[in-house]
């Protein structure tokens, strides 16, 4: 089992690193850290999921404020 | 008043040619740099950074944010190049005292780190995004944090995470979070960590329960575990372009946009309060001076400050800023420094609920004053040398430095001459309740502790123009001009 797991997490990090080679060049000057740079890839869906129930949350409240 | 010699950075006019003088803390961007001549303090825009700057101007975010006041206005000027490679020079409004993160309260930072956010975000709906997050780019002008680099945007890329995060999270989360949980005073780690405070060392600093508050244990906590686990790990993938990473839609604009509006729920909730310390209390207590000796003492202040009409004040030891605000109502920008972040946090509160504009309230230790620091010991400037100011005021401060500092009288005389041109001091006996409260602890060893031995001490350097008695205490108060 903890074998299943250690190549699921290689498999995982191999595909971020493999990702980090396939970008356009930009005008960056400092080091964002390639650690921050994953982490934030890792967390991405779980920001885009916040930002919707934010949104969402945000409506309701809204909706509710009108009706008062 | 004489103009401030040294680095002139009230100046108005200047010359446009002539020798340039690059900024010491700016070289790390090849997109420009700072420079002045003459007095005057331009922005060479590279050739390098000419998309990113053209693009600032016609996406209509160089008008937005300069409309609602959030980045430093420049005009674009024809003078001399100060190096190969132009594409523009720029006059930027001059911020009228350079300040740095280590000198600054909680509320402060704060402040600066949501400026940051609410820029990046405006930038994002331009099309933009910041491509740096340091705190020593945003500046207090007229009361409210400013970003002064106007090359600090670049083009949004679909799919890349922000390259700032990191910085984002060393200068702004980690020290908010420090002070919000752990002790305001870990904001001095600042002072030595010029690049932020490295997540590893917050994160061990941080308590444990830290790690169950959502935006602290996801960047802070999480992040400082994958820097480490990528440490090593990522060198090889980054030696290939992590730098520049995007990856088709790998990091969408809605999660960038999630992971700055996460940023700014975290930010927002590192609170701290000023403590009820005795610094804040001083005047509420009244401990050195009754109702009507302090309303004398703040009439003959105004009548010196009255005299001098300076342009420029420091107000050292200044507590909450009682007396930074006579300043300030006699038409002087005012520098209010006090070691206690308590009383620099209440002031800032006060500069930002009355819309003030003419008052920056810092944290300072003046026994130990900012140094010169970062690359070749020129990236900021000390204390000393952001000087000298048109006047200082000195009030309730020498037993404080003489006294619980041990620093001999001539000392601080010398040192009050090279902050500025005028100087309103107050001269506090031992005698005084207050010096009388320092000395209760420990021996007597200051036999040169005397009114005599302070005129002479500062007849060195200066020419005593008053001598006024403050009303209902056995202080004294000078007004003195350097020669």
């Amino acid at each position: 089992m903890r074998k299943v797991g250690s190549y699921v997490t290689w498999v995982v990090w191999l595909t971020v690193c493999l990702s980090l080679l396939v970008v356009p060049a930009a005008n960056a000057y400092i080091d964002p850290g390639s650690g921050s740079l994953i982490f934030q890839v890792v967390v991405g869906a779980a920001m885009a999921a916040s930002l919707g129930v934010r949104v969402f949350w945000k409506r309701i409240i809204g909706f509710f404020r009108r009706n008062h | 008043m004489p103009p401030p010699p040294g680095d002139g950075r009230a100046a108005a006019g200047g010359t446009a040619s002539g020798p340039a003088a690059r900024v010491g803390g700016s070289f790390r961007d090849p997109a420009g740099f700072v420079f002045t001549r003459g007095g005057v303090l331009y922005r060479q825009v590279n050739a390098r950074g000419a998309a990113d700057y053209d693009l600032l101007h016609s996406s209509g975010l160089y008008d937005t944010l300069v409309g609602d006041g959030l980045l430093v206005a420049v005009e674009e000027v024809d003078v001399e190049p100060a190096a190969a490679d132009p594409h523009r020079i720029l006059r930027p409004e001059r911020v009228p005292f350079i300040s740095y993160p280590y000198e600054w309260c909680p509320g402060q930072l704060r402040d600066a780190a949501l400026l940051t956010l609410r820029v990046q975000t405006l930038a994002m709906d331009a099309g933009m995004s910041l491509r740096d997050a340091s705190a020593f780019n945003v500046q207090f002008l007229r009361g409210r944090p400013v970003l002064i680099d106007t090359l600090s945007f670049e083009a949004l890329v679909e799919g890349r995470p922000w390259v700032a995060y990191r910085q984002f999270c060393q200068h702004f989360l980690a020290p908010l979070a420090l002070a919000s949980a752990v002790d305001v005073r870990l904001l001095g780690l600042l002072r030595t960590h010029l690049d932020g405070i490295p997540l590893d060392l917050a994160a061990a600093l941080l308590p444990a329960r830290t790690k169950l508050t959502p935006g602290l244990a996801l960047h802070l906590h999480s992040h400082a575990r994958s820097q480490q686990r990528h440490a090593d790990a990522g060198r090889e993938a980054a030696g290939r372009g992590a730098a520049d990473l995007a990856g088709s839609g790998r990091f969408s604009t809605k999660a960038f946009r999630g992971l700055v509006e996460s940023l700014r729920t975290a930010v927002t909730k590192q609170t701290w309060e000023p403590s009820p310390s005795a610094w804040r209390d001083y005047y509420a207590a009244k401990q050195s001076y009754t109702d009507a000796a302090l309303a004398a003492k703040e009439e003959l202040v105004g009548k010196l400050l009255a005299d001098l009409s300076p342009r420029t004040v420091w107000d050292l030891g200044a507590n909450t800023g009682r007396f930074s605000r006579l300043a300030a109502a006699a038409g002087a920008t005012v520098v209010s420094l006090e070691l206690d972040p308590s009383a620099v946090e209440v002031s800032w509160q006060q500069v930002r609920e009355r819309s003030e504009t003419s008052v920056l309230p810092l944290v300072a230790d003046l026994a130990n004053p900012s140094p010169a620091l970062g690359w070749a010991c020129a990236e900021r400037d000390s204390l000393t040398a952001r000087g000298p100011a048109d006047a200082v005021l000195a009030l309730a401060l020498v037993h404080h430095l003489a006294i619980a500092g041990n620093v001999p009288l001539p000392d601080v005389a010398r040192w009050f001459s090279q902050l500025c041109h005028a100087l309103v001091v107050e001269w506090v006996p031992k005698d005084d309740p207050m010096v009388g409260r320092l000395l209760a602890s420990r021996e007597d060893i200051f036999d040169d502790y005397t009114a005599a031995a302070f005129e002479a001490a500062l007849c060195e350097h200066f020419d005593i123009e008053r001598r006024e008695p403050v009303p209902g205490s056995s202080r004294v108060l000078y007004l003195l001009r350097r020669r």
